[in-house]
């Protein structure tokens, strides 16, 4: 039997092109599915790792996904808005440690995401370069941000108009830059973080100006009285807090009416979070989502593709197993006069039946040694492709 | 060479059937510190903290001595450290630097809650809004609530509250909080002892600082904008005389001992100059209940001896 095999390895390494081919096609298509679930799974794995992560977002209701694509991906289109009373509403349930989130503007492209300093502790982010978020008016960068803008700490960056022809809108804030973020192979990478505060100074909600009480200018001023002064808009608002301006920013209105895009409420154990989310069940404003079913609900949609994508391999398989089978074929039609040689050197029929198994046998072993070869690749490098083409779109 | 080939598609095989990497676990937050560190606003949730902490904790005020912690503006490296505390208290009203930072929430107490309802807004003149339809500012309030005996009492309470998440031994923070509010009481009985004695005589303040006292203790005041160390000028002292004229004050009340020049232009007067601390930042000596109850003492003394 090992002469068989023998005599079978050198034949193919005669022909190493036919075998090269041979063992190529045959690996390809061995690799392909296996590969593609592999990718699908490891995919979605990341996908909704994030959404693990956050057992659960509270929102204003309506759309769940869009809610968490906003929430959790920093998606542009982001959902209703919620009054900041909702967060205190939360905390003082003494179930959760409410973090908010208000994720409405851009800035290049990149989300801006108004949040907490508890944010950065709950996604374990760390300043890889400058400081944490200190004063109003400040940015940290994620990593991926910066290395695309070519931003460091100590530059800046200015909010994008939400419309390039809205004249009563707001100045566009310049923020500058005091942090970068470590990177984190999350949508954390791609985001610009700032204090809640200056996210609702983007808004227009807070403002800093010159001091009406004191300034002489008329032409700013459309009436006053002891108990009020009004302003007219000829007032220009600062769109930049420095050192100097920075005393006289300030906020109008109650800051509970202020609005949030979403609220990440961290339950303190599984029994609160279950106690939170019967308290939101049925709740006519707000909706209590779990973003891992929401994710999970979205990908089997997309992913339904997965099934007509495998259907195709599989035509593709039964394809090239027939031209494989014809190549052999071809092959024995081409090697009658070997074969007939053999015959009449004393080759026994079992003899060159096996030495022709044996030729297969080796071409499908190492078709299935280069698959398993390629799966491997895939298993310890397949993050790396996933984070350089999949993430970064 | 067969047994090659097979030796190493069978290790490949092996790996390839490995396990898919962990997915990426949850995000958890940072454990629970256990060094106690604590942040303050102002000496008296300070002084509330180290009273109840008993040297279980790293109690910090880094407002410079020379500052007056409510209008302090504080360094981004100070900031930094407010960031890295267990715990933040802070006294609600005022302190419009804690507005314009970034603190985490979860490690922030605002020990006013209790008491939101006897904040005493400031007439600090016109607020402002943007167009005649808009939201307008808000106007400022008094922020020295400890000069109430008994709002100083629920401040107290609501930083033994707070500290119970530092897990300090919860019988022994009961028994010091009791002390300590058993301590207010006894000033704020010494005090509304001192208001029914003055019974709503005029007194002056050198700074509008005593807005609580006031209320608490039905003190009948009205507050100038004088420095200890600075000698007012021709106008200020006329705006004193015309005061006087409606409202002629006995006693007034300073943050700290005038210059001689100014205690003895104001005995011209007939005013007797009492040193009432406010305590918003840390004494140069004694502690919190030392230096109130001296200021009850020179108060008291100052009302009987009218």
């Amino acid at each position: 039997m090992r002469g068989v095999f023998y005599l079978a390895w050198r034949y193919l390494t005669w022909h190493r092109f036919k075998t090269s081919v041979l063992v190529g096609a045959i690996s390809l298509v061995l690799f392909l599915p296996s590969g593609l679930q592999l990718l699908i799974n490891r995919t979605a794995e990341d996908m909704t790792a994030r959404a693990i992560a956050t057992p659960l977002l509270l929102g204003s209701r309506g759309s769940p996904v869009e809610l968490a694509l906003n929430s959790l991906y920093f998606s542009e289109d982001y959902p209703s808005q919620l009054d900041y009373l909702e967060l205190d509403r939360l905390n003082e349930t003494g179930l959760v440690d409410a973090i908010p989130l208000y994720i409405r503007y851009r800035a290049r492209g990149h989300a801006i995401v108004g949040t907490s300093l508890d944010y950065f502790t709950f996604r374990g982010l760390e300043i890889a370069d400058g400081r944490p978020l200190v004063e109003l008016g400040e940015a940290v960068l994620g990593g991926a941000v910066a290395q695309e803008l070519g931003l460091s700490v100590g530059d800046s960056v200015i909010s994008s108009p939400e419309t390039l022809f809205d004249l009563a809108g707001v100045y566009p804030l310049k923020m500058t830059i005091v942090g970068v973020l470590a990177t984190s192979h999350s949508n954390d990478d791609q985001a610009i973080f700032v204090d809640l505060k200056t996210a609702w100074i983007i808004n227009g909600l807070g403002h800093g100006h010159q001091d009406l009480n004191k300034t002489a200018a008329a032409n700013v001023v459309l009436t006053t009285s002891d108990e009020q002064v009004v302003a007219n808009a000829s007032l220009v608002n600062y769109n930049e807090i420095t050192s100097d301006n920075r005393d006289s920013f300030h906020f109008h209105g109650d800051l509970s009416d202020y609005p949030l895009t979403a609220v990440l409420p961290i339950a303190v154990d599984r029994k609160s979070a279950t106690l939170l989310q019967g308290r939101y069940l049925d709740h006519p404003t707000l909706q209590l989502i779990e973003p891992v079913k929401v994710m999970d609900e979205l990908l089997a949609t997309v992913f339904a593709v997965q099934r007509y994508v495998l259907f195709a391999i599989a035509m593709v398989a039964a394809a090239t197993a027939a031209v494989v089978v014809l190549v052999f074929m071809l092959s024995l039609r081409l090697r009658r006069g070997e074969l007939l040689t053999m015959t009449r050197l004393g080759g026994a029929r079992w003899a060159i039946t096996s030495l022709i198994a044996a030729e297969i046998i080796i071409v499908l072993i190492m078709a299935a040694t280069v698959a398993a070869l390629l799966n491997l690749a895939l298993v310890l490098w397949g993050d790396t492709l996933l984070n350089s083409l999949v993430l970064r779109s | 060479m067969l047994r090659q080939l097979t030796a190493l598609l069978l290790l490949t095989l092996s790996v390839g059937c490995s396990q898919p990497p962990d997915q990426q676990g949850d995000a958890q937050p940072a454990a629970a510190l256990q060094e106690g560190i604590v942040y303050t606003v102002n000496y008296p949730l300070a002084f509330f903290a180290e009273y109840l902490g008993q040297g279980g904790l790293r109690v910090e005020l880094p407002v410079p001595a020379e500052e007056d912690p409510a209008y302090w503006q504080p360094q981004p490296e100070i900031v930094l450290g407010y960031q890295q505390a267990d715990l933040i208290l802070l006294n609600g009203p005022g302190y419009a630097w804690v507005n314009r930072v970034s603190l985490p929430a979860n490690t922030q107490v605002d020990t006013s809650t209790a008491y939101t309802g006897h904040f005493i807004e400031l007439d600090t003149g016109p607020v402002h809004s943007h167009g005649p339809e808009g939201d307008h500012s808000h106007g400022e309030i008094a922020f020295t609530t400890w000069l109430d005996m008994s709002l100083a009492s629920l401040q107290a309470a609501a930083v033994a509250q707070a500290l119970q998440k530092l897990m300090v031994d919860p019988q022994e923070l009961e028994q010091r909080l009791a002390a300590l509010q058993s301590e207010l009481s006894s000033i704020d009985a010494a005090l509304i002892e001192a208001g029914q004695i003055l019974d709503n005589a005029p007194v002056l303040f050198s700074h509008p600082v005593y807005q609580y006292l006031s209320d608490r203790y039905g003190l009948n005041g009205q507050a100038l904008h004088w420095e200890p160390e600075i000698y007012p000028d021709e106008a200020d002292w006329n705006a004193l005389d015309k005061i006087l004229s409606e409202h002629p004050a006995t006693i007034m009340l300073w943050e700290d001992q005038p210059i001689p020049e100014i205690e003895s232009e104001l005995r011209k007067r007939g005013i007797v100059v009492v040193v009432f601390k406010p305590l918003g930042r840390r004494p140069d000596s004694g502690d919190f209940l030392a230096v109130m109850e001296t200021n009850v003492q020179l108060l008291s003394a100052a009302v009987t001896a009218m």
